[in-house]
């Protein structure tokens, strides 16, 4: 189906030219705007962010020392060398914990498949 | 090359763009609601759209596609906030740019404002877009068959309304 001449000139006639200096200074002042917010939104987040770290640096440092004393420690003594050495790999907290997260991870896959 | 320009966040490549697209844009937006002012504030949304937008443009080439897509999104976004006081109000603004409309502009929205919201969407992108149906039909989600019986309704409402225009054309300057 064609759409009808007479009603297609009529649309054509009634194309308006417009005042554009207005309409054009609303969209830059809209612009400008949002560009001022987005500056402003993303300095706050940086000062938050330079805050968080000052307020947290030590607790992160003390955590991390404690972590990296706690996670070699060994879960059983072994007192024959090469077998320590061997079963370092698995016989540690940090491997307790890696072997806890796969078992967790696994069993929520399981569940959720 | 100005579209390109834009892209990469030159202001005045863009105010350039919006000069030579606003009156498109504008009548566009106009031809979809009876209220000038609301048209110009959505047709202002549009521009500000395809301004942080623009980056995604991949093919320059296609901006007017891509920019009118924007104009009916923004127009079905705001048809779907029913904001049906919005549309009614007759603010200061709008009676002021009303009475700079041509009468002919004033019937032919007037009209148009009779029709449901996607009988007139049809129309207005039929007859002022002059796309074709299944362009109509990919632009607003509607089925073909739907959108050829909106055109085909409000075409004949809309003879109905503008008959003096339609049977002495010279009314209509």
């Amino acid at each position: 189906m064609t759409i009808d001449s007479k009603l297609a000139a009529l649309f054509d006639q009634a194309r308006q030219t417009f005042d554009r200096d207005v309409f054009l200074a609303g969209i830059m002042r809209r612009i400008d705007r949002e560009r001022r917010r987005s500056i402003l939104v993303w300095s706050c987040m940086g000062l938050v962010l330079v805050a968080a770290c000052a307020l947290l640096a030590v607790p992160v440092t003390t955590a991390a020392s404690m972590a990296s004393e706690l996670l070699p420690v060994s879960l059983v003594d072994i007192e024959t060398e090469w077998l320590r050495l061997l079963l370092a790999p698995i016989n540690s907290v940090a491997a307790a914990i890696a072997v806890g997260v796969i078992a967790i991870r696994k069993f929520f896959g399981r569940i959720s498949s | 090359m100005l579209v390109g320009l834009a892209r990469s966040g030159n202001r005045d490549a863009f105010a350039e763009i919006v000069n030579r697209r606003q009156d498109w844009i504008r009548n566009l937006m106009r031809r979809c609601c009876r209220d000038p002012a609301l048209a110009d504030d959505l047709a202002q949304q549009v521009f500000l759209q395809a301004w942080r937008s623009l980056r995604q443009l991949d093919d320059a080439s296609r901006f007017g596609p891509w920019v009118k897509r924007i104009a009916i999104n923004a127009w079905l976004q705001h048809k779907r906030r029913n904001d049906p006081l919005r549309d009614a109000a007759a603010s200061d603004e709008a009676q002021a740019a009303a009475r700079e409309t041509p009468a002919l502009a004033m019937d032919l929205d007037r009209a148009l404002s009779a029709l449901a919201d996607d009988v007139r969407l049809c129309i207005v992108l039929a007859y002022h877009e002059r796309m074709t149906h299944a362009e109509i039909a990919d632009f607003t989600g509607l089925p073909a068959g739907t959108v050829k019986s909106h055109i085909r309704r409000g075409s004949a409402r809309l003879q109905e309304a503008l008959a003096a225009y339609l049977e002495t054309g010279e009314e209509a300057e």
